[in-house]
């Protein structure tokens, strides 16, 4: 029996309505208001750091004029940027993050699944849009402070241009999800728009549909008709979307309703290593079943290296396209910095950073197991260090690819020595915050730091999460060196300088190598001097001292009885009379009965293997039939 | 002529360059009962959750009682009962049971929920949050919420993981009613008992059908090893 559309609404209706009442039940208002108050406060220091990032000053002729030129096709990239990670998500089974249980009992009733989607696509498009128009409206405010025009368009038209960007992307996201759009196809279109958008900002293409969008934000400097084509695509976008969400695929959506909730979480922990397993999850990224190399090298003695190098060959095809992009997209941003935009190092360093997170797979799942790493004959520092060349290896290969965009003789390209050992150096260090990054794992559910005061645990989180980004971005101080002496700046020819800033940075690997091999020791050290200092520590301690000292008084006791020939049990006789001395004659009597105990067997050495089972070593599973035949 | 309950014809399903189903032809017909039995991994719960509507077929047709899979007909038809249970944290037993009878124009949490949750020993529990329940007492939950609305093909998927003893005989018995009503059901399983029980079965290995027919359990073991 399948439901008209007013029953499917109703009954709908009606289970969220009872949900909702529960949830409400459930939450404490103290906890509404601190959420309250987290979120005002996270809005109000961004909106002071922005602000004082943007400055007061009015900008001059020139640059308004450049604003003018190129700042609708800049702001235009984020619009752009929007219909890209819209089209991406749809294809995905996105936007909509449905629960597990209503896919199972509500997508696979015989309801219209637009009823049943619609409500939950309006509400997260409503809260979208709120904080799009509040984006837009802080961006529009900062705008005002530094450009000319009239308050309230500059509020307005921010506001609006915030909501259009929303409504492209999830207008995108839903379009995609309702009609099946291949993830391929969707990265392609989204990409290409994204590439337009980002040429046509650099100056290097006509006019890309993102520019139309951009004019948008930029109104109180130039108000253009043609932008409100914008506001109309994007109310065209949501409305196709939400006709066509029925079609959302079931397999993706329940894909994921398992993961989305796990990756939300995972960032609130600013969990990195959850968060990359779960995006691949996501995007059904899956280790390739036969390895891009068939035959690599079987050597017995560099186990952890060939594992490296199998899970690297094991790459799909999607990963590998990822870091070649993130390469040449670091080449790029290396270049700019050879022009003179110094702040693209934060670009490389980011993209190598990102690239070499994959390179640190292997590694990252050592670490996700520490049942497992904690059941080898050796230390974990020891594994993880073994690990190192092989992220080392593929840092340096996307390092040297970046440079290779770098040096490549189109526009102000960045000379050959200055721009191959540059991406070299800065792949390495960008491997070494990847490695810090898997290392440090996510901060552990209950630890004194977390517990302190909100200014020492923030800062402890902010510095774990700068400092492996931010590692990757030193790794771009050779550049810049060679760039000072390029210009005249310092003495040196560039390549002396950037070699002078490389041995530091060399230093400063070896260190991370230590690190990484001592980090337990380290830890344990710690533990342990804390124990020292703590108070009721040292209570425990001084109970178990005398403990053991009461012990070793009563053994020696025992031994100069049993040297003056005083039995136990004659001692004790005082205390249990006739009782004692008859357990004590039986007990003597059964001794004197009892055979001579044989001698104890020689127990075999504990690091050697029982003769004729080598366990692990002899590499033959024990109780596989075609082994046994052989 | 009656359609099928399920009929599938080259039906396939492929992750990337695994195959978990190879090309599948079967018919299903109204009121039998069928064991699709096989080893892990063989194929049986990706069947069943294409069958259900939740994975999109690589290739082939499927469809139930003659609508394609996924049609409001389709779903109207089926009842699946996962290998494991998918509840909302905020419902009661009794709210879940009303909502999703409702969902299929059903009357809500009516005499028959009330029973089933009696013979499952759900009957002081029926106002309680399944996040307070034991793996046990969620798949009973589970399984009042696949029989509590209506339906003509059953397909559930590994029924008997975390029940007690009792709750495994009253699944029996309320599989047998299944039966009795002249509902189809797909029962994969890897109790080699339970094809004792049922008209046919189904045997599955890496994706292809190795036996279908009726079975005693020494040819289900011979089949699916133990």
């Amino acid at each position: 029996m399948s439901l008209t559309l007013a029953e499917s609404a109703a009954v709908v209706g009606d289970l969220r309505r009872a949900r909702r009442k529960q949830r409400v039940s459930a939450i404490h208002w103290v906890d509404a208001l601190y959420q309250v108050y987290i979120t005002g406060l996270v809005a109000l220091i961004a909106t002071v750091l922005a602000s004082g990032a943007v400055g007061d000053d009015e900008v001059g002729a020139s640059t308004l004029a450049d604003v003018r030129v190129h700042g609708a096709a800049a702001v235009g990239v984020v619009a752009a940027l929007a219909v890209f990670l819209g089209l991406r998500s749809g294809s995905r089974g996105g936007p909509l993050a449905l629960e597990r249980p209503d896919v199972r009992h509500v997508l696979l009733a015989p309801v219209d699944r637009g009823v049943a989607l619609r409500y939950p696509a309006w509400r997260q498009l409503r809260f979208l849009t709120f904080v799009g128009a509040a984006v837009g409206a802080t961006a529009g405010q900062l705008a005002l402070r530094r450009l000319p025009g009239n308050a309230a368009e500059w509020l307005f038209f921010g506001a609006l241009f915030g909501v259009v960007v929303v409504g492209l992307g999830f207008g995108s996201a839903l379009v995609a999800a309702g009609t099946g759009l291949r993830s391929w196809l969707a990265t392609l279109v989204g990409g290409l728009l994204l590439a337009w958008s980002v040429a046509d900002a650099l100056d290097r293409a006509p006019t890309a549909p993102g520019t139309i969008a951009g004019r948008l934000a930029l109104w109180p400097l130039e108000a253009e008709p043609l932008a409100l084509l914008a506001v109309a695509v994007a109310a065209v976008l949501v409305a196709a979307g939400m006709r066509l969400v029925a079609g959302t695929s079931l397999e993706a959506a329940e894909r994921r309703t398992a993961l989305v909730g796990q990756l939300r979480f995972a960032v609130t922990l600013q969990d990195l290593r959850t968060v990359l397993v779960l995006r691949r999850q996501l995007a059904q990224e899956r280790p390739r079943s036969r390895p891009w190399v068939p035959a690599l090298g079987r050597s017995p003695r560099y186990p952890v290296w060939q594992r490296g190098l199998r899970s690297v060959a094991r790459w799909p095809a999607s990963r590998i396209v990822r870091v070649l992009v993130l390469a040449a997209v670091a080449g790029l941003a290396m270049r700019g910095v050879w022009a003179g935009t110094t702040p693209l190092v934060l670009v490389v360093g980011v993209a190598l950073w990102i690239a070499a997170l994959d390179a640190a797979e292997p590694l990252g799942q050592e670490i996700d197991h520490p049942g497992r790493t904690d059941a080898f004959p050796f230390p974990r520092g020891q594994l993880f260090l073994q690990h190192l060349p092989v992220v080392a290896l593929v840092s340096l290969v996307t390092g040297l690819l970046a440079g290779a965009v770098a040096l490549a003789p189109i526009g102000d390209e960045v000379p050959v020595g200055v721009a191959l050992l540059g991406g070299a150096l800065a792949g390495l260090l960008a491997g070494g915050g990847a490695v810090v990054s898997v290392v440090q794992g996510a901060p552990e559910a209950v630890d004194m730091l977390s517990m302190s005061t909100p200014e020492i645990a923030g800062a402890r989180t902010v510095i774990r999460t700068a400092w492996p980004p931010g590692l990757a971005v030193i790794g771009t101080l050779p550049l810049l060196a060679a760039r000072a002496a390029e210009r005249g700046i310092s003495d040196p020819p560039p390549l002396t300088a950037l070699a002078t800033v490389a041995l530091p940075l060399g230093t400063l690997l070896v260190l991370l190598g230590g690190w990484v091999r001592l980090r337990d020791d380290i830890h344990a050290w710690i533990k342990q001097a804390t124990d020292q200092m703590s108070p009721s520590k040292a209570v425990e301690r001084v109970a178990a001292e005398r403990e053991a000292a009461e012990a070793r008084e009563a053994e020696a006791l025992r031994e100069s009885r049993a040297l003056a020939g005083i039995e136990e049990d004659d001692a004790a006789d005082g205390e249990d009379g006739e009782a004692g001395a008859v357990a004590a004659d039986t007990e003597r009597a059964s001794r004197a009965k009892a055979p001579p105990r044989p001698a104890p067997k020689a127990k075999p050495r504990p690091n050697e293997p029982a003769p004729g089972f080598r366990g692990g070593t002899s590499a033959k599973p024990v109780g596989r039939k075609r082994d046994q035949n052989r | 002529m009656t359609d099928p309950a399920l009929e599938a014809t080259g039906l396939t399903k492929a992750y990337d360059d695994l195959v978990a189903l190879h090309p599948l032809d079967l018919t299903v017909d109204v009121g039998q009962s069928v064991a699709l039995i096989g080893h892990n991994g063989s194929g049986k719960s990706t069947f069943l959750r294409m069958a259900a509507g939740l994975l999109e077929p690589t290739g082939g047709d499927l469809e139930i009682a003659g609508f394609e899979i996924g049609d409001v007909e389709a779903r109207a038809t089926t009842s699946f009962l996962p290998d494991e249970p998918v509840l909302y944290d905020d419902l009661s037993l009794r709210e879940h049971a009303e909502y999703i009878s409702r969902l299929h124009g059903g009357d809500g949490f009516d005499d028959y929920a009330e029973s089933l949750c009696e013979r499952l020993g759900l009957a002081d529990r029926i106002d309680d949050l399944p996040t307070r329940f034991s793996r046990g007492l969620r798949q009973k939950t589970s399984i009042v919420l696949a029989l509590v609305r209506p339906f003509s093909l059953l397909l559930v998927d590994e029924p008997f993981v975390g029940l007690d003893q009792p709750g495994k005989l009253v699944l029996l018995e309320l599989l047998d009613e299944v039966h009795t009503d002249g509902a189809a059901s797909l029962v994969a399983t890897h109790d080699p008992a339970y094809v004792d029980l049922v008209d046919r079965s189904i045997a599955l290995r890496d994706g292809d059908v190795v036996y279908d027919g009726k079975a005693s359990v020494d040819q289900v073991l011979g089949l699916v090893g133990g």
